[in-house]
């Protein structure tokens, strides 16, 4: 594995605006939308946070309100009509493995190619020699509890076996950041809970810095250092809470952390307050 | 690779018989039955010989024509111009594809020219190509080639269009460039099309290359397997044209064979298409 260090874990929340040095990703007053033939469509109206590296940060909010059209501007595929976001310094950004992408569709797999061979081609692309890439990919694919699968191909999979040979595949590039869209969106709630288990332990294990979207109070709990709060689109931040040093969902402050991230969502969009279901929207889209 | 027709429980409450056979089994045992009835109206009905072969003459003119060369040459000529013609055919659809992917014109220009020109049934363009390069192999070839381009270009080009768009971005995620895009992720994405339209550009092919050889007859130094049909009908031997039709069926059979290992080997194995 490429580090062995445990990451540090700082009690203080980190300041809204820390210093430049420790900021892996800015997003600085980030305006998103979509030219429809009905006119411009504004996704995103202004979002503002920071990821520090090997930070895990979640971002939540309720369907609709542009959380994916954020991301999809992180990994490039989209510019931002306001504002600015800046990865390592960086702020042109175009599509790039730095920048790796788990998405919510269980098709992201190339069905031609074998899981071993799904996470080795693209360090083959990225300029890895071929035994090289494969022992690397072997590695990653251990990682991801799938080393009887390494030959399968992605239709004899399960969703969620498909979804962590997307994680291996993305892990395997060393990202300095992975940005994951509802990777488990369409799971149910068992395996769910499984590969959330698992995510944290590989995550862990490897220390890469994470931005993981969601709608799930619950998924955002269990995985994040801190999750940023969106409100309805156009949406804005509507805060960013420290949840690193939480217990277990048996606790006190686990409980109250979670009613206060329920009223915060809740705001503009009353939901019924369903004590098991902790997810805002019904279809996983 | 297990394929999943084998491992389907086919539960049936009284297992009949016939089916319990093994495919090749039933399939021979008809064969066996067809060719039978066949040499019985042949033997029992008193036919005139001039009309209609036997299978035992068709067999036996059939093996000669192997051996002698009669049949192997044309069918080598049919088989050669045809390969050419399909592979000029390839060439030209994969150009128009590239077009008509990169240039809007192009896709306009491709949908246009496909739906004109693919309907059309391919030894229809046969007067005009025999006007424009005489009665010989260049007029068979673009009879080919235009009987293949049609159904190959619009297939690649669907396969292109209908990729799947998560499949593209994660393309561009793991940072591929545009020629990479085109050649590992677009091009297998595409390739049941690229597959179907194959098929039916053998199929239209095939049928049009023979259809015009009987119309030729021979066409430049050598005749192909339609001219060989056609002489053996003007001169009434009509074993050797039952030997050149069973010679059409084989070579049917054995191409469907291909393509159907050829999909084996590649969609169905990848889950992109059931059978
Ligand atoms: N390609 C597009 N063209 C036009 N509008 C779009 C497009 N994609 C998304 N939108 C709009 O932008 C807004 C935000 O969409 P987005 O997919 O980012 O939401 P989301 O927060 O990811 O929702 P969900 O939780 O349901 O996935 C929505 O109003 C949506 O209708
Ligand atoms: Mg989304």
């Amino acid at each position: 594995m490429p580090l062995t260090r445990t990451p540090t874990k700082t009690t203080s929340r980190p300041a809204a605006h820390a210093p430049a040095g420790d900021t892996l990703l800015r997003a600085d007053h980030v305006q998103l939308g979509y030219w429809t033939p009905r006119g411009f469509n504004l996704a995103v109206g202004d979002a503002s946070f920071e990821v520090a590296p090997r930070e895990k940060v979640i971002v939540i909010g309720p369907s609709g309100c542009g959380k994916s059209t954020l991301l999809k501007a992180i990994a490039g595929f989209i510019t931002p009509t306001g504002g600015t976001i800046s990865v390592s310094g960086r702020t042109s950004l175009e599509p790039g493995p730095d920048r790796a992408v788990v998405f919510q569709e269980f098709d992201q797999l190339f069905p031609w190619r074998t899981v071993l061979d799904n996470v080795a081609y693209p360090l083959r692309v990225n300029g890895r020699s071929r035994r090289d890439a494969l022992a690397r990919a072997q590695e990653y694919v251990e990682l991801a509890g799938l080393a009887h699968a390494a030959d399968r191909y992605p239709h004899q999979l399960s969703g969620g076996m498909k979804q962590r040979v997307a994680i291996a595949r993305a892990l395997a590039l060393e990202p300095a950041i992975l940005l994951m869209d509802e990777p488990f969106g369409s799971l149910d709630a068992i395996t769910r809970q499984r590969l959330q288990a698992e995510l944290n332990r590989i995550v862990d294990q490897t220390h890469v810095t994470l931005l993981f979207v969601t709608h799930s109070i619950e998924e955002a709990l269990v995985l994040g250092d801190r999750v940023v709060v969106l409100g309805n689109s156009p949406s804005n931040v509507i805060e960013i809470v420290d949840v690193r040093d939480l217990g277990g969902p048996e606790t006190v402050e686990y409980g109250q952390m979670r009613g206060h991230l329920r009223d915060l969502l809740a705001v503009d969009k009353p939901i019924a307050d369903d004590e098991e279901e902790e997810v805002l929207d019904g279809d996983g889209s | 690779m297990a394929t999943a027709a084998s491992s389907i429980p086919v539960a049936r409450p009284r297992a009949v018989g016939w089916k319990r056979l093994p495919v090749w089994v039933r399939r021979a045992i008809i064969f066996a039955a067809l060719i039978a009835i066949w040499q019985a109206y042949v033997s029992f009905r008193d036919v005139n010989p001039l009309l209609f072969a036997s299978p035992w003459d068709t067999a036996t003119t059939f093996w000669d024509g192997l051996r002698d060369g009669t049949l192997t040459k044309p069918t080598k000529t049919t088989l050669l111009l045809l390969m050419e013609g399909i592979g000029i055919g390839i060439l030209v659809a994969a150009v128009l594809t590239a077009f008509a992917t990169l240039t809007d014109v192009g896709e306009d220009l491709l949908t246009l020219l496909t739906s004109i020109l693919n309907p059309l049934p391919g030894v229809a363009v046969l007067p005009l190509a025999m006007l424009w390069f005489g009665i010989n192999d260049k007029a068979i070839l673009f009879v080919i080639a235009n009987a293949t381009i049609w159904p190959i270009a619009i297939n690649i080009s669907t396969g292109f269009k209908t990729a799947n768009p998560t499949l593209v971005s994660v393309g561009r995620n793991i940072g591929l460039s545009r020629v990479r895009q085109i050649t590992d992720v677009l091009a297998p994405a595409a390739l049941p099309y690229a597959i179907s339209g194959l098929k039916t550009a053998w199929a239209f092919a095939w049928r049009t290359i023979i259809a015009a050889e009987l119309v030729f007859g021979v066409a430049g130094s050598e005749g192909g397997l339609g001219n060989y049909i056609n002489n053996a009908r003007l001169y009434f031997l009509t074993p050797q044209v039952f030997a050149g039709l069973v010679a059409i069926a084989i070579l049917g059979v054995v191409f469907e064979t291909v393509f159907g290992v050829l999909e084996r080997r590649t969609i169905v194995r990848w889950g992109m298409k059931t059978s």
